[in-house]
């Protein structure tokens, strides 16, 4: 079933250049997909459209059947769509269990909301370890988890993620993926952009290549892994790196 | 093939646009200084138009002076009136002791200012926008204090100073020439800072100050030497007003409106263009004038003053020459960058 | 010291602080509101003590024409007020909240309503120097050994101030309400994607703010004179409240208003009264220098 559907997206900032020049995204319900491509592809952008924080200027986005493209960042989010942006997406004053609380803001409901958030502190030990420290005391591992477990408190219907991976240590980004699988088991469709493209690849069913702002490419993650066009001009400096 | 000609053609075409609209300017100037002649001949009483005029000479002077700190580098003072009340106290104070003429001790004065722009330059620039701005109108109220428990300088009563000794019929003549020279003087300043180095550093400062610093712009020696050159020339004018006024207080000067107009015309005029102030001067004053006449009150005044700024910075923040510029719009007779 | 204070070696300065530092509540007050408005939306209101002022007018007529208790007159003021202030954000300040140099422009621009208001109200209430006068403001308490001096009216207002910065902090604290403003104050992009509206959180703040002026400006009416352009004198004063305590803090701003209404106290009895605002301005111009971010806060900058 196709849960979100993007067309002929175009966007930019303020009266700048268009950054999005016609994009289109299908996202199936229940899949992990990941968005790769160079810097100023315009992969955040994508993201933040889909959301609401930034109109676009021309195309549509659909979701379960309904135009989308026009509402505010709260109603999108009513309708289930959750953005994690990349760093800083904490309130850094607030505790960890205020974070959460912050999460659960949509569901004006104060009992749903502390059921879920027993249920993460049950996924997630540490933060429930960590519920009275303030978010910015906690590591960049631990502040990602903590804005990843915020988005599943409203147990959205997609969740995007724009870049978890960024300046987290290896086996932390490991970690982060396997909560992005969790985000997966709890039914959660994810839509998630990755600069560290082969590892995002790796835990995605389905995968789209960007470039200035188009589609260059998607299909089945494993394919484009395989692909040897696509491994050359979005994959090759891991491939170099990989071959030292 | 073809873009040769019609460059060539291009180039005369440029040059004698400009050549005319130096001619005009010219000719204003000119016309300007002929002007308070014609009450000799005519022996029309054209006092009250004297006095109008000087009073636009002045703001434009004291706008464009404001205009290279707060329009070039972008830094906005709301305090500027303080160089104003130096400036009139100084040259004040000087002619009562030891009855040296404003006139003379103008220039004067306006060093003088300059110094006190650059002592509180080197303190306050050193924090950005909105905490610069508060800290600008505190020095208005710190010195508004000082100068109101000042006995000396006459306190909250202010000095009475000598009339000039002129017949009536010229009494205004040397105020009027005075602020007419200042307001060249000027304006040409800020024109030859917009096309200097010093402007162009000024400029980089305003979009992106931390960029500035990192090409090797020394950005607080700039924006400090901007704010004592802003500084210059409106303790000059207030030197000069002083005199005209023939009595000085520190609520002729220190009044939070003084600086408020200054801004004002400046960013009605357009912020950072050379011209912009010149314009935001004339409108200004020609609008004040007709509140006042119209409606006699110094309230509306105030009120209008609020609302013209409100208005401009909500639908036309590049102000004048900067909106019709941006729609290719502005004659090339205000177009002076 | 404190055993000095308690033998009544300091007996002078004890009063002195007592007469200062009971009008503390109200400067905390009056801060508070602009504290809130610059946290949540980055704005300086130049016009804040000009909302004050338009409070004090009218309580001053609610006193002197339906003989309504200054202090009563905070339950018109504050609804007035908010709905005024949700008007004045909608139509000079909303837009652009986004763009660089936001902060900057709405100095600029709440400088042009403060001169707005300031024309209206000098149209409106020329003449004297106005100020409510309830009987309890020619009254006195006594107490302690010393048989120190506690105008009431400043001890009412004290009283009154803190029920309502305490009011507002609890708001703050646990309702919903309050966590959405103090979650848009620390981070308004994320707020947002937790589903918090932040237009309306910011125009809900702005007139809380304004609301807060309203019933600051109740008490100011019977505790000090106002005329229509001393406001300008407030700007500074009430900025370096919280430039001091911090800019957006509100625990900042009361304890910033405590400490400089009592500096400012012993300094008017040791140099003269007129000294006394300089401290203010003093204060502000140091604290600027010395630690842009002040006691609690975060640093203003070009934001």
């Amino acid at each position: 079933m196709t849960l979100l559907e993007v067309k002929g997206l175009v966007a930019g900032y303020g009266s700048g250049p268009d950054i999005l020049r016609g994009i289109d995204l299908t996202l199936e319900a229940g899949q992990i997909q990941c968005i790769i491509g160079p810097n100023g592809a315009g992969k955040s952008t994508l993201l933040k459209v889909i959301c609401g924080i930034l109109k676009p200027r021309d195309g549509e986005v659909i979701f379960e059947g309904e135009s989308i493209t026009r509402l505010r960042p709260d109603q999108v989010l009513k309708k289930g769509i959750c953005f994690v942006p990349q760093e800083r997406s904490l309130f850094p004053h607030m505790t960890v269990g205020e974070n959460l609380r912050m999460g659960g803001y949509a569901l004006k409901n104060a009992r749903e909301t502390r059921k879920r958030i027993k249920e993460i502190y049950r996924q997630f030990p540490t933060l429930k370890q960590k519920r009275w420290q303030a978010a910015n005391q906690l590591s960049g591992g631990q502040q990602q988890m903590l804005a990843m477990g915020r988005a599943m408190v409203l147990s959205p219907k997609i969740v995007l993620l724009d870049e978890p991976s960024l300046g987290l240590a290896p086996l932390i980004v490991e970690h982060i993926f396997e909560i992005v699988r969790q985000f997966k088991e709890n039914g959660i469709t994810v839509l998630m952009v990755e600069q560290n493209a082969h590892k995002g690849l790796e835990f995605a069913d389905w995968g789209l290549v960007l470039d200035l702002g188009k589609n260059v490419f998607d299909g089945p993650a494993d394919t484009i892994l395989a692909d040897p066009r696509i491994q050359e001009l979005y994959l090759g400096t891991r491939r170099v790196q990989e071959g030292i | 093939m073809t873009s040769v000609p019609v460059s060539a053609q291009e180039q005369p075409l440029v040059r004698s646009k400009l050549k005319s609209k130096h001619s005009i300017l010219g000719l204003i100037i000119l016309l300007l200084f002929l002007f308070p002649l014609t009450q000799l001949i005519t022996a029309n009483n054209l006092n009250y138009y004297l006095h109008l005029m000087l009073f636009i000479f002045m703001y434009i002077a004291m706008a464009s002076s404001w205009n290279i700190l707060g329009g070039y580098a972008g830094y906005i003072s709301l305090g500027h009136n303080v160089f104003f009340a130096v400036g009139g106290y100084f040259s004040s104070y000087l002619l009562l002791r030891d009855g040296y003429s404003p006139f003379f001790t103008a220039p004067i004065a306006g060093f003088v200012a300059m110094a006190l722009a650059f002592l509180v330059g080197f303190i306050t620039l050193r924090v950005r926008g909105p905490a610069f701005i508060i800290s600008t109108i505190a020095l208005v109220l710190v010195f508004r204090i000082r100068l109101d428990n000042w006995e000396r300088l006459g306190g909250a009563n202010g000095l009475k100073l000598p009339l000039i000794d002129l017949p009536v019929e010229q009494i205004k003549f040397p105020f009027y020439y005075g602020m007419l020279i200042l307001a060249i003087i000027t304006v040409y300043t800020s024109y030859r800072i917009r096309h200097s180095k010093f402007g162009l550093g000024l400029r980089a400062i305003s979009q992106n100050e931390t960029k500035a610093e990192a090409s090797g712009i020394p950005t607080s020696f700039y924006k400090i030497f901007a704010f004592a050159i802003s500084g210059y020339f409106v303790g000059v004018a207030g030197a000069m007003w002083g005199y005209y006024l023939t009595y000085i207080t520190p609520s002729i000067f220190l009044l939070i409106l003084v600086g408020a107009q200054m801004v004002l015309m400046c960013i009605l005029g357009g912020r950072g263009t050379v011209a912009g102030p010149v314009i935001g001067a004339i409108i200004m004053i020609g609008t004040n004038e007709f509140f006042l006449s119209e409606f006699g009150s110094s309230e509306l005044n105030i009120f209008g003053t609020g609302a013209i700024l409100a208005a401009v910075l909500l639908f036309f923040p590049e102000g004048i020459v900067g909106s019709l510029r941006k729609i290719g719009r502005l004659p090339a007779i205000l177009d002076w960058d | 010291m404190i055993t000095d204070f308690l033998n009544g070696e300091y007996v002078h300065e004890v009063q002195i602080l007592i007469f200062s530092l009971t009008l503390g509540g109200v400067y905390a007050l009056m801060a508070s509101g602009l504290t809130l408005v610059f946290g949540v939306m980055r704005i300086v209101n130049l016009a804040h003590p000009a909302f004050i002022f338009i409070a004090a007018y009218i309580s001053y007529y609610a006193f002197t024409e339906l003989n309504l208790d200054p202090m009563e007159s905070i339950l018109i003021n504050v609804p007035l007020m908010f709905i005024f202030g949700v008007i004045v954000y909608r139509v000079f300040l909303a837009s652009g909240a986004d763009q660089p140099r936001y902060t900057e422009k709405t100095v600029l621009l709440t400088f042009a309503l403060a001169l707005m208001i300031e024309g209206v109200l000098g149209y409106l209430f020329t003449g004297a120097n106005r100020s409510t006068t309830p009987t309890y403001t020619t009254e006195v308490f006594f107490t302690g050994e010393a048989q120190y001096l506690v105008p009431k009216a400043q001890l009412y207002a004290l009283l009154m101030s803190l029920v309502l910065i305490i009011f507002t902090w609890s708001f703050l604290q646990f309702t919903r309400m309050g966590y959405a403003i103090r979650a848009t104050m620390q981070n308004r992009a994320a707020a947002q994607t937790v589903g918090v509206n932040v237009k309306w959180v910011s125009t809900f703040s702005f007139g809380m703010g304004t609301a807060l002026a309203g019933a600051a400006g109740a008490l100011m009416s019977f505790l000090f004179s106002f005329f229509p352009n001393t406001h300008w004198e407030w700007v500074a004063l009430l900025l370096s409240l919280i430039v001091l305590g911090g800019m957006g803090s509100l625990v900042g701003a009361v304890v910033g208003a405590f400490l400089l209404a009592g500096t400012a106290g012993l300094v008017s009895d040791a140099y003269g009264p007129s000294w006394s605002p300089l401290t203010f301005y003093a204060a502000l111009f140091l604290i600027l220098l010395i630690r842009p971010q002040g006691l609690f806060g975060k640093k203003l900058e070009m934001t």
